[in-house]
């Protein structure tokens, strides 16, 4: 914080503070790959195999067992099936058989073990995928089963979350623990004394199934070189080249990832790709041929990562008039059988697990263990949905204890400009969490009506509840945070946007591009966006952690200024007047002060490349380094929070259980919104999905570690019949003053929060609370039950 | 793949080929068979040529055919679902599967998948279905509740196929109704399934069947000792109490899986049955 | 050596009539209409999310009836009319409810919009004015994993309120892009 800052961000400070009037920032835009995609013209991976002759199709033979040793792997007979072009194993993997995305602990190909139903054996590759997939049958496998782990509790137990005795999954590593962490502020047995109440809870949370409904796809094509293209639907173009090369034993320059359109990724495609492209990479070199990687919905769904189910026993104490004096948390994270993104998960787990509130005393000890479920990793909110679950509960039990409305009680204890969080970061500004809590207070009614269903009788009740969050933007600790864009003016006027930022749907992008179009005054239809592409694209680091905002909307805002700088001056001198005085509104660029002095836009761009001044520029920005100590969780985890109020109203019908949700309000804290539509359709979208993770998503593991429920037809996403009537979204801009315009992130914080609100609303509603997800019409029915609150 | 030119021509191929060869309709749920590896025949005959043959709603004699090539979307046009006796099948319809599959799925291929979340099956019991089998051999009629003996096995040959389902027509003073509940709206398995018929005069229950999609078996079946409790007695929630609370747990044996237990499903039939009697019973007295 | 099952079966010729044009394709019998549609004609808009008619993205429309395409073998769509969504405006057009769908903002990753276009679309021919919980109904086969479920409402309504208009067709080069 005392290093001197470096020019980037003094740009985007200065920015910050001087620029109060937008021509563009917060309208409403069509997103730059609408009409395309509404054409049918938009090519996903799978699309792009049509184009392609010899197509090679290789199919993944996955584990028998949930967990068992491999003695033997046999697959001559498979490789003597006509049609089939090759069989690969462990022994064909020329480089590092792992795709581990944080520890090496993932192996492509299976070889000694096999810790999860959808470890890959071995690759069959065939021009013909029904081929493909018999002479599957012929792949012979002598497992040795192993005891299969499909609960948490049986590697670590609480009350001090030691590893308990078990036949190790990850033997190789010593421990089936990953990860640890712990946020240690004071003295929580002082606090708890000082408490006039205490409240207890024990929470679960379920493993969460992305369901985007484009499955994983990867396209790979052998290059002359020695080298390989792979087109894949991924979030991470930089991580899967890294991965592969490691894999193949190949420099970054020999592996090239492009990235065509995604059909949905919500952190489900961070590391898959790993996986898959790696696979096919291999396939393609073997073999010469394009090969194509994709998965069935059933493969899908048991072939990449889930959400961490979490168990977590949470304490809290306050005082009579409400005031937090200690939080106590025990968390315990299921990461499955690899890690994937499972360290990073149980951090921000662990820096968002009490909330965002002032709390003198607290001990929070997480912990991350493997079972052998299917392994979990990045899911959008990362750790964040769940212990805030946890913690909105805890914070309405206390207001119901102390007599008190759970809207005062939040405003007595929430985080304000000048507190530090209860890592001892100190928020000087930015924090729009009270009047986000004020703004949904007054648009939901929300005294009247908590008074109101308080009284109800009868079988059909209504609730209202609430939940706060906070988001840290970015990645925080997890690494090096940067991001960059390169800005292209061509000579036509047009210009060329580029960055290794992907698109998912949530349509970041058009954010950055407002963001340029707004600095450099023209309009959004003048950028062309290149695909990401590592051959072409910087590397702007992975798209997560509602990051691409907050940093690639800072490397825009970089790039952008230095090139209206630069076209400025050349104006200036064309039109004889100042620099500071040129106003660009393409297709004019004129004086502010006489616009009958003007040019053409297309001639300001002509003039700049005969005189040989440069029309590209790249933008680079690096977040400052977060601060995290080991011990004691005390530090700066991330360099801004996005705060937000959730208010839910709900219908139960309490003689079958089931929840309508009627209403979802959000109030987020964006620090300014930039693109307006983007921004309404993620808190829309974040509540329908935030809704199924509280109401009906659930992926089940039978004993022997296989998923019960492997497609869309019985694991529930929401259909348009589920959707709640309304979906009301506020915005607070309070502004941090390093985001671009003071913007902060929205990818993940607009799920966070929907769940807790849900089973506010639902306790509300029926006067008991289900302290578990998903909160299905039977937990509220038998619990409704067992307190006589209903009776056939 | 064959495609036979007729009816006739389906039987003979049939008789000569199956089991290796196995008919099929909308083929909503054959594909899906054939695509998780359950089922793996040699050939398949394709029936959706016989559209115009097998797909009908007529009405005859006091009976009611429908065409085992029926798509549920044909139903949704037929006069069926206008009429307030009939009104059950509009119910069906309304939870069945997704829009999407409407066009496709019918109502014989319904019958012919035979689980319990044959919602059809289900309805059909309330009316005493009988189905008309045909194969080269000739045809012969069997009531529903014999057809299908249990999860996806049905008590017909392999070169027979599913002609017609006929049922009587309902008396003026009857109605039916379908329930079918889930954790989400639409695309759902249901956690229980109820289907009505209930004949009603000055109050008093003249006639009551139930169905569920499981009552002791793993597929659709009659709760005959409720209906027995119900009949004759005057219609109020008191009386509607006492049968699912004091008979119907004498009948209906649930089991507990992933999605629900045996309990829950149980407490759940007792409040379908009672909205599905409650609904017939709206329906008679003139509401929808 | 042995033959694969899938060496058993020789192909056939079908003629498939696709947005008002005939083409004749080889296909194994148990090759799917949306294979076919995908990878042997490039009617590319066709996308498969699950494969077995859970999702609604494979949603076309066959002699006038809305069908999962993922669930009709390609033999059993010859003689038939396919309209996908390449073919429901003319070429250099958009249909209303492209328009109105582009009017309320609702597109996301874009994957289930081909789906429920061809939902709404099915819907719009047989009822120009239809109510919130009709429309809901109509689209209730179609996922959206984006969640953009609210748009797809208001859009049907605006797009069903072009077509009373008489507005069926809009020029793509009116359209703000």
């Amino acid at each position: 914080m005392a290093s001197p800052r470096a020019e980037y961000v003094k740009v985007v400070e200065e920015l910050f503070e001087r620029k109060k009037e937008f021509w563009l920032i917060g309208q409403y835009v069509q997103r730059w790959d609408a009409i395309a995609k509404m054409l049918g013209k938009a090519r996903f991976t799978a699309d792009e195999a049509y184009f392609f002759k010899n197509l090679a199709y290789v199919y993944s033979v996955r584990a028998k067992y949930a967990h068992a040793k491999i003695r033997k792997i046999d697959v001559s007979e498979a490789e003597k099936v006509p049609g089939v072009l090759k069989v690969i194993t462990y022994k064909d993997v020329p480089g590092v058989n792992d795709v581990g995305y944080v520890l090496p602990d993932q192996p492509l190909l299976a070889y000694e073990k096999v810790r999860y139903i959808g470890d890959t054996i071995a690759l069959v590759v065939s021009e013909d995928p029904y081929i493909a997939e018999e002479a599957a049958e012929k792949v012979y496998v002598d497992y040795e089963p192993l005891p299969v782990i499909t609960n948490p509790l049986d590697v670590v137990s609480f009350g001090g979350l030691k590893e308990k005795e078990h036949t190790l999954i990850h033997d190789e590593r010593g421990s089936d623990v990953i990860a640890r962490f712990r946020i240690l502020k004071g003295d929580v047995r002082k606090g708890f004394k000082e408490a006039d109440v205490i409240v207890e809870g024990e929470y679960r949370t379920q493993f969460q199934e992305h369901a985007y409904l484009e499955t994983e796809a990867a396209l790979a094509i052998p290059e002359l070189d020695g080298g390989v293209t792979v087109i894949a639907s991924t979030q991470c173009p930089h991580e899967a080249r890294r991965a592969i090369s490691r894999v193949l034993d190949l420099p970054f320059a020999k592996v090239r990832i492009v990235v065509p359109p995604i059909g949905g990724g919500f952190g489900g495609k961070e590391d898959v790709v790993n996986e898959i492209g790696a696979k096919a990479a291999l396939a393609a070199l073997l073999t010469g041929r394009p090969a194509l990687v994709i998965h069935k919905r059933e493969e899908s769904i048991i072939g990449h990562s889930k959400r961490h189910p979490m168990i977590a026993r949470y304490k809290h104490g306050a005082k009579r008039d409400g005031t937090l004096t200690a939080v106590e948390a025990e968390i315990i994270l299921d990461t499955g059988a690899y890690a994937s993104l499972g360290p990073f998960v149980l951090w921000r787990a662990t820096v968002h697990s009490t909330g965002p509130y002032k709390i003198p005393h607290v001990h929070t000890e997480s912990v991350a263990v493997y079972t052998n479920n299917v392994y979990a990793g990045a899911f959008r909110g990362f750790g964040n949905p769940q212990v805030t679950f946890a913690v909105e509960q805890q914070m309405d039990k206390l207001a119901e204890e102390l007599g008190m409305d759970p809207a005062e009680l939040r405003l007595k204890n929430i985080l304000r400009n000048g507190d530090r969080t209860v890592h001892g970061q100190l928020l000087d500004h930015g924090v729009g969490l009270e009047e986000a809590i004020r703004k949904a207070i007054e648009s939901t009614d929300w005294y009247r009506k908590r008074a109101e269903y308080a009284k109800q009788t009868g079988t059909v009740r209504k609730g209202i509840g609430l939940a706060l969050l906070w988001h840290g933007n970015s990645i925080g600790a997890e690494g090096a945070d940067y991001s960059s864009v390169t800005l292209i003016i061509n000579r036509d006027g047009s210009i060329s946007f580029r960055t290794g930022l992907t698109d998912f749907g949530q349509g970041a992008t058009q954010g950055l591009i407002m963001i340029a179009a707004e600095i450099l005054g023209v309009s959004p239809d003048y950028f062309r966006v290149e695909q990401p592409d590592t051959s072409a694209t910087p590397d702007a680091g992975p798209t997560v952690a509602s990051r691409s905002t907050a940093m690639g909307g800072n490397a825009t805002l970089v790039a952008a200024y230095k090139l209206r700088q630069r076209l400025n001056q050349v104006a200036a001198d064309m039109l004889k007047c100042s620099p500071d005085d040129v106003e660009i509104h393409a297709p004019e660029v004129y004086c502010r002060s006489d616009p009958s002095r003007k040019i053409r836009w297309v001639d300001l761009i002509e003039e700049c490349f005969w005189r040989g001044v440069s029309l590209q520029e790249f933008g680079y920005y690096r977040a400052p380094k977060a601060v995290w100590e080991d011990e004691t969780g005390h530090g700066e985890p991330y360099f801004t929070y996005t705060f937000g109020t959730i208010v839910a109203e709900v219908t139960v019908d309490m003689e079958t259980g089931k929840v309508t949700v009627d209403r979802i309000t959000t109030v987020y804290d964006i620090g300014k919104v930039i693109n307006r539509v983007g921004a309404e359709l993620h808190a829309e979208g974040g509540a329908i999905q935030g809704m199924g993770y509280a109401l009906m998503e659930e992926l089940v593991h039978d004993e022997n570690g296989r998923v019960l429920n492997p497609n869309l037809y019985a694991y529930y996403i929401p259909t348009i019949m589920d959707a709640p009537k309304e979906v009301v979204a506020l915005w607070v801009e309070a502004g941090y003053r390093r985001g671009p315009f003071g913007a902060k992130g929205l990818g993940e914080p607009s799920i966070v929060g929907i769940a807790p609100a849900i089973a506010n609303a639902v306790a509300h509603a029926i006067g008991a609370r289900i302290t578990s997800l998903p909160i299905t019409p039977e937990k509220v029915y038998l619990t409704l039950k067992r307190l006589g609150k209903i009776g056939l | 793949m064959y495609i036979p030119k007729d009816l006739d021509d389906a039987l003979e191929y049939l008789d000569k080929n199956a089991p290796d060869s196995i008919p099929i309709a909308g083929g909503t749920d054959v594909l899906i068979q054939i695509r998780e590896g359950k089922l793996k025949p040699k050939v398949l005959v394709d029936l959706s040529g016989l559209k115009s043959q097998l797909s009908y709603v007529k009405r005859f004699n006091g009976k009611i055919a429908i065409g085992a090539l029926t798509s549920v979307a044909e139903l949704d046009e037929s006069f069926l679902v206008k009429d307030r006796r009939y009104l059950g099948f509009a119910d069906v319809s309304a939870k069945f599967a997704s829009p999407i599959l409407k066009a496709l799925a019918t109502i014989g291929g319904n019958i012919g998948v035979a689980v319990s979340a044959s919602d059809y099956v289900t309805l059909l019991h309330v009316l005493n279905a009988q189905v008309k089998l045909v194969s080269v051999k000739g045809e012969r009629v069997i009531p529903l509740e014999k057809l299908i003996v249990d999860k996806r096995t049905l008590a017909k040959e392999p070169n027979e196929i599913i002609y017609e389902v006929l049922f009587n027509e309902l008396p003026e003073n009857s109605s039916t109704a379908f329930m079918k509940f889930d954790r989400r709206e639409m695309i759902i398995i249901g956690y229980v399934t109820c289907a009505t018929y209930l004949q009603l005069e000055n109050n008093v229950i003249e006639d009551a069947r139930l169905a569920f999609d499981r009552v002791a078996g793993r597929v659709p079946g009659r709760a005959r000792k409720t209906e027995d409790f119900l009949k004759g007695k005057e219609f109020s929630l008191e009386v509607i109490r006492q049968a699912y609370n004091e008979v119907l747990p004498e009948e209906m044996k649930r089991k507990s899986d992933f999605r629900a237990s045996a309990e829950y499903r149980l407490d759940m039939s007792k409040v379908m049955m009672k909205r599905a009697l409650l609904k017939a019973k709206s329906r008679i007295e003139g509401g929808v | 050596m042995a033959q694969t099952q899938s060496q058993e079966y020789p192909e056939v010729a079908v003629t498939l009539n696709v947005n008002g044009k005939d083409f004749t394709v080889n296909v194994k019998p148990y090759e799917r209409l949306i294979d076919v549609l995908r990878y042997k004609l490039g009617f590319l808009s066709v996308k498969e999310g699950c494969g077995r008619g859970e999702c609604g993205t494979c949603a076309i429309i066959v002699d006038g009836k809305l069908v999962p395409s993922c669930l009709v073998l390609a033999v059993q769509a010859r003689g038939k009319k396919i309209i996908t969504l390449e073919g429901i405006a003319p070429q250099g057009k958009l249909h209303a409810i492209q328009k109105a769908l582009l009017d309320t903002y609702a597109m996301q990753c874009g994957f289930c919009f081909p789906g429920v276009i061809m939902a709404a679309y099915y819907l719009l021919s047989r009822n120009q004015n239809p109510t919130e919980d009709e429309i809901r109904y109509a689209l209730s086969g179609n996922l959206c994993r984006c969640g953009s479920y609210l748009r797809f409402v208001k859009a049907v309504k605006l797009a069903a309120e072009y077509i009373r208009k008489g507005q069926i067709y809009f020029d793509l080069k009116t359209v703000p892009s």
